[in-house]
């Protein structure tokens, strides 16, 4: 029963990083890849018909991590106050600033996502033992990468080929941060997360490749996976999930049959939502 | 103020920010899903038209909903990891049944819901509205049921130093848990049902051309409000015998802030229950547009709901104190290891963001309200909006 949950706890998380991950990476990418307000429009129709699906894995993620590990939870957000409390003010902003988006809006957006994006770089890096500064630019760097080639994807013309020269120069910087964050980890991490970042350059590569022959959801898949990396690395080098701070096993059966049930409805509609924007292409 | 009373002044702010929205949300969604399925019924295209203005109105004001509802649930963790600590075995269950069973479905329905017009089969898209909808309600009901925990909490025993769940059932059970439910369900439907009054009387102040689009919205929101109000009344008294049975104290201690809440609650309650009903006669012949002055009343009305919705919710809240959880858990111990400054940066930086985009929300709410319903091919305001 317990390992459910540590699995379901690892899946939500991962498909947030995945998916909202290329949320952040178009807001950073913004006014780079669009030039013109039009340019912006485009880019940002392209992502807002998974919008909210994709923000909302974060609220299943902390709602499993309270229900089903609430002692983890209260120390987690707690011993890390003033970064959540900073990356919560960008999420706000940047959530918020998508939705109501009119050309003013820009700052919020941006400097949102950029929050959202280092933030989460900060707390990767505190609980695996690096050095902030390089985690937090990292994970920006990780999660523009996604957005670039979600753009080159879903885009064409002019704002495809800017999006795709965005994401050649950053596939270079995504390197050199695995390769720093290896050289640079504290005595946490153990052997699997040399194999995380083996297993993260050949993942950029791939992205590098598809690219280049121009099979963006390919390139698409790898990125995701790139982002979701991390936290998989979390996971697996430090054993911060033990049965201590998990809820009791009377707890868990209330809300494993909630799970089976709501996890695969949840999982069509998004495929549904995906399937009906590519029809409507 | 000290760290603990900064705690608490955050969490009844960012409470009362998202207390705002998601009311609205909840009212404006169900009269939203009634326009949908007379659309889809009838072959008069104002039903389809009124569908897209207020459900465009719907979706502007869920953008501060969602917003506000990421950093509530977060907030356990920050300012309170005593109670996720302690009682997170039985407190955390509804709401991480709320987060995947209710938020998680309602976000991806929604989405689905604004990308599908004109592309989805129009009886999949009425039925993602119904899903919406209830999705939205099922988001209240497990809310009220953690909360109907800290005022009575049930189904639990203490072991290993902590409290473990001992009995789902009991906390579905719990008396203070349903009525307050349904009071909360009711209070929705009077917010929404303001909200289509107030907003269809401006546009007659305005000597709309669109009459038979604001009759019809106008008539749902006196019919709303009218149905909603004596359910809303009727479901607040019920509570009072189980409140003066399970937390006496709470009317002997009423101070300032909470007995002026509810001192408000109850007036505001029965003015609309008595104004609404005072207009259904009106509505025959549209008297109530010929008078005029009714339509002043209906506008100034807007906020009175959400006033008395704050009150109420301030004496459940304030009236439990010391408690977090009545009798087992105080509100200080509930407290995290933060130190006041901690709080303080967190409590500006939310209460900050919040102003300013809820305000923001609501000129643009108010703008969009103002114009009407013209035409879809306009400038978009934002490229989630317009998609409607």
């Amino acid at each position: 029963m317990e390992g459910v949950w540590v699995a379901l706890l690892a899946f939500l998380t991962c498909g947030y990083f995945a998916l909202a991950g290329f949320d952040y990476g178009v807001g950073v990418l913004l006014r780079l890849v669009g030039r013109d307000e039009g340019d912006r429009r485009a880019v940002l129709r392209a992502v807002t018909p998974f919008f909210l699906g994709n923000e909302v894995w974060l609220v299943a993620a902390v709602g499993v991590l309270f229900g089903a590990f609430p002692r983890l939870e209260g120390e987690l957000l707690s011993s890390q106050h003033t970064v959540f409390a900073v990356l919560l003010a960008g999420l706000v902003c940047f959530t918020v600033a998508v939705q109501l988006r009119s050309p003013g809006w820009d700052f919020p957006l941006v400097g949102g996502a950029v929050v959202v994006a280092s933030g989460w770089g900060v707390l990767l890096g505190r609980v695996l033992g690096g050095p902030a500064v390089l985690w937090g630019a990292g994970m920006v760097v990780l999660f523009s990468l996604h957005g670039a080639v979600f753009l080159s994807w879903r885009l064409s013309g002019g704002l495809r080929s800017r999006a795709r020269r965005v994401a050649g120069v950053l596939v270079p910087c995504a390197a050199v941060f695995v390769v720093a964050a290896v050289v640079t980890a504290g005595p946490v991490p153990v052997p699997a997360f040399g194999v995380t970042a083996v297993v993260a350059l050949g993942l950029l590569g791939a992205v590098w490749a598809a690219l280049r022959v121009e099979r963006y959801r390919t390139g698409f898949a790898c990125s995701a996976a790139i982002c979701a990396l991390p936290v998989l690395g979390v996971f697996g080098a430090r054993s911060v999930v033990t049965v201590s701070v998990m809820a009791d096993v009377s707890t868990l059966r209330v809300l494993t049959w909630a799970a089976v049930v709501v996890v695969p409805l949840v999982l069509v509609f998004q495929w549904a939502t995906w399937w009906m924007s590519r029809a409507a292409r | 103020m000290d760290a603990l009373g900064l705690a608490r002044l955050q969490f009844a702010t960012t409470t009362s920010f998202h207390f705002l929205f998601v009311l609205l949300t909840l009212g404006l969604v169900t009269a939203v899903a009634v326009m949908q399925t007379r659309a889809t019924l009838s072959a008069d295209p104002v039903h389809a038209r009124m569908t897209r203005f207020w459900g465009r109105l719907y979706v502007v004001n869920y953008a501060l909903g969602i917003a506000t509802g990421i950093v509530m649930e977060f907030q356990f963790g920050l300012n309170w990891s005593g109670l996720s600590t302690f009682a997170g075995d039985v407190f955390g269950a509804p709401l991480a049944l709320e987060t995947l069973v209710a938020f998680f479905l309602e976000s991806t329905f929604l989405g689905l819901w604004i990308f599908g017009w004109d592309r989805l089969d129009k009886w999949v898209h009425l039925a993602l509205i119904w899903l919406v909808t209830l999705t939205a309600f099922a988001s209240a009901f497990w809310i009220m049921m953690a909360n109907a925990f800290l005022q009575h909490p049930a189904g639990h025993e203490p072991r290993d130093g902590v409290l473990r769940m001992v009995d789902f059932s009991a906390l579905v059970a719990n008396p203070t848990f349903g009525t307050a439910f349904l009071h909360v369900c009711f209070a929705s439907l009077t917010v929404g049902g303001v909200f289509l009054t107030g907003v269809s009387a401006y546009h007659f102040i305005r000597r709309t051309t669109e009459v038979d689009f604001f009759r019809r919205s106008l008539r749902l929101g006196v019919v709303l409000t009218a149905l909603a109000t004596p359910m809303l009344i009727g479901f607040g008294f019920g509570q009072f015998p189980i409140v003066q049975r399970y937390q006496p104290d709470k009317f002997d201690t009423v101070g300032a802030v909470d007995g002026a809440g509810l001192g408000f609650m109850i007036q505001i309650g029965f003015v609309l229950l008595l104004v609404s009903w005072a207009t259904v006669p009106l509505l025959l012949r549209d008297w109530v547009v010929r008078l005029r002055f009714p339509l002043y009343l209906m506008v100034a009305g807007i906020p009175l709901p959400f006033v008395a919705a704050i009150g109420g919710w301030l004496f459940r809240e304030v009236g439990r104190q010391p408690w977090l959880i009545q009798g087992v858990l105080t509100t200080q111990d509930a407290m995290s290891h933060v130190s006041r400054d901690q709080v303080l940066v967190s409590f500006i930086a939310f209460t900050g963001v919040f102003t300013v985009l809820a305000v923001a929300d609501w000129v643009l709410i108010a703008r969009l309200a103002r114009r009407g319903p013209v035409s879809s091919d306009e400038a978009p305001v934002s490229p989630l909006v317009p998609a409607l």
